[in-house]
């Protein structure tokens, strides 16, 4: 049995040969009896390995969501001192499952005074654009569905294309509520696009390009080798991409859009039974996505740590990185939870005083920072990786003691002016 | 511009501050209790004091019970049963009988030898020990009692009460309290004559839950203390 995954199952060639053509020829055809192998059509076997891989992914990318959404409840009743669901299965493991079976037989609410077309519209157009972003992740060696060598351009161009299918749900549903909630999420999601692109240009301008499975093969130099670490201008960037994906994803502290306690339940307010779900899942599927991101383009990929070991270590090398891959962008997902059982919403100008006059400038400085530093070292050695950490520590060591000092001076200033 | 970098310091380390409050709280013990299968009481936790002579769930010390039937008929809500058989006259049971309570919870029903003033710090040996009979939780508590055969030795340390009736002369079949019923009047207990049947100040009766209905009513018989199989074997060698 050939290594499938080193044949490039789930890859296309990256001399942009047809992967499932060469997959009928080389793998299924020597296979069957010598008459069927003559007679055998490619093309026809083509479409069958295509929908084959289509299936596959199809199949276990809505797990995640599933997933997810025990994991919050599950994170977030730690952070409560409880214990989450325990009921259903062990632990409570099956819960989402009953969730998704109790919704799916609720009825299917379309609110008369509506915009009907756009109200049953909505929930897809959402849930196809997040998922359509999974489509270009490298998940592992090799476990990518297609290699565009626009990869990172067609992310932010599908993700954009979200905010749509918000509006639409807001509009159509006659409602002031879900009005409210998707034109809190137009604008923050077109004021968060800002600095998440800028962001990601520092990445580019330092790969080179735009695919996704070249900016993880630059960082393939273990930990030191990650984006986040070659420059002190894309550890900011990393940053600063992160916040504003979590204002992207409408989570908390930026969840205005759907603020329950404002505007109930936002975008979807009027949404019922498996519509709602389809938000719910397109949800934490984004969560997953932008996280999924946020490491492929700054913390290595599905690389290791260290250089030659493709992950944490030995071993892991057969599924081509991938637990490895998950495990870091889970680890981005908890701190995601994290943040949000931490933090208050914020007010809508805070909001946007954040993204604009704070993250935007700081993203063009690490633009110009970026581009700096590629004229100073062209080439990416251990010297300039070195310089580049001692810079990051040194600035972090010098903010510690400047807030320390500052906020010290601070509380001891209160009582005399008090 | 300082100002401008100040907030973006004072930014970041508040966020971080709240963020190891919180991560602190990720790691504390949960407060959750299961709650049908783990009860406060068990847990130790949030368990508020109950106060003396709180009317809990009713309790019958059965070895006193006369079987007067005086609670069943006050009882504004029936929700005693008892059905007790008087034997015919001039047949009794035993002469005399004793239940010993043992301090760790266990009770062994038998016949003293000797003097049924045990002193402290002498062992005393009780014979006739009942064998098993009724429903298979009497049968357990045969068991738990530690009882193997129908003559004992028992140390007093371990006594906590000695319960002596003299001429058992009738036979108690059943005596059931449905706790769904009782409205914690504590009428009954007022009337019992004998004080056997009383009402828990513990956090045991405190509150009952269960999946089914039936297992709110309490069986108090003890079907082992009549020593059913004797009265027989007397009454057929008779």
């Amino acid at each position: 049995m050939p290594d499938i995954l080193s044949q490039g199952f789930f890859a296309q060639d990256s001399a942009g040969g047809n992967w499932a053509e060469e997959f009928v020829r080389n793998v299924i055809i020597p296979r069957l009896p010598e008459e069927a192998a003559a007679h055998f059509p490619v093309e026809f076997g083509m479409v069958l390995v295509m929908l084959g891989c289509a299936g596959l992914f199809a199949a276990v990318v809505p797990l995640l969501p599933l997933v997810l959404v025990l994991a919050e409840r599950k994170v977030a009743a730690r952070f409560q001192n409880r214990t989450g669901p325990m009921r259903v299965g062990p632990w409570g493991l099956l819960q989402t499952l009953a969730d998704g079976v109790k919704l799916l037989f609720k009825e299917d609410y379309i609110p008369p005074q509506g915009d009907k077309l756009l109200f049953l519209l909505a929930p897809y157009v959402i849930f196809a654009c997040s998922f359509a972003v999974f489509a270009a992740i490298p998940f592992g060696q090799n476990i990518l569905v297609s290699n565009f060598n626009i990869g990172i351009f067609y992310i932010m161009a599908i993700s954009s294309v979200i905010v749509m299918g918000v509006i639409m749900a807001g509009w159509s549903s006659n409602s002031k509520w879900s009005l409210l909630g998707s034109l809190r999420s137009a604008a923050q999601i077109v004021s968060y696009e800002i600095p998440l692109g800028l962001s990601i240009l520092t990445v580019v301008m330092l790969v080179e390009s735009l695919s996704m499975e070249a900016i993880v093969a630059n960082q393939s130099g273990g930990i030191s080798d990650w984006l986040i670490f070659r420059t002190p201008f894309t550890f900011f960037a990393f940053f600063i991409f992160f916040i504003s994906s979590i204002a992207e994803v409408n989570r908390t502290p930026f969840d205005l859009p759907e603020a329950e306690s404002e505007i109930v339940a936002g975008f979807h307010t009027e949404y019922s039974g498996m519509r709602f779900a389809l938000f719910f899942i397109a949800e934490y599927a984004n969560m997953f996505a932008v996280s999924a991101i946020a490491v492929t383009l700054f913390l290595g990929g599905w690389e290791g740590i260290l250089p030659e070991l493709a992950v944490f270590g030995g071993g892991f090398d057969i599924l081509g990185g991938l637990p490895g891959f998950v495990m870091k962008t889970m680890g981005l997902v908890f701190l995601m939870m994290w943040l949000r059982w931490t933090l208050p919403r914020l007010r809508v100008d805070q909001l946007m005083n954040l993204c604009w006059k704070y993250f935007i400038p700081i993203a063009f400085f690490n633009i110009l920072g970026t581009g700096i530093w590629g004229l100073i070292f062209p080439e990416d050695t251990p010297l300039s990786t070195g310089i580049s950490i001692a810079i990051i520590s040194i600035g972090l060591v010098q903010a510690y003691v400047f807030v320390g000092r500052s906020l010290g001076q601070k509380s001891q200033a209160q009582p005399s002016s008090a | 511009m300082q100002k401008y970098i100040r907030n973006i310091y004072r930014g970041v380390w508040t966020v971080l501050v709240g963020m190891r409050v919180t991560i602190r709280q990720f790691f504390e013990p949960e407060v959750t209790h299961q709650y049908p299968y783990e009860h406060d009481y068990e847990k130790k936790r949030n368990v508020r004091e109950i106060p003396k002579g709180y009317r809990g769930q009713l309790y019958n010390r059965i070895e006193d019970c006369i079987g007067c039937k005086k609670c069943e008929m006050i009882c504004p809500v029936d929700c005693i049963m008892i059905t007790g058989t008087k034997l015919p006259k001039g047949e009794q049971l035993w002469d005399s009988m004793n239940v010993v309570h043992f301090k760790d919870g266990r009770e062994v029903i038998g016949i003293i030898e000797g003097s049924e003033k045990v002193k402290p710090g002498e062992s005393f040996t009780v014979t006739n020990i009942t064998s098993r009979q009724g429903p298979q939780v009497v049968a357990d508590r045969f068991e738990a009692s530690g009882a193997t055969s129908r003559t004992q030795t028992f140390s007093s340390d371990e006594v906590s009460r000695i319960v002596t009736r003299n001429k058992v002369v009738f036979y108690l079949g059943q005596f059931d309290i449905d706790m769904s019923l009782c409205m914690y009047c504590g009428l009954c207990t007022e009337v019992c004559p004998t004080e056997c049947l009383t009402m828990k100040d513990s956090l045991e009766g405190v509150e009952y839950s269960t999946f089914d209905r039936t297992e709110l009513i309490f069986r108090f018989d003890k079907q082992e203390m009549y020593g059913k199989d004797e009265a027989e074997d007397a009454a057929a060698a008779g």
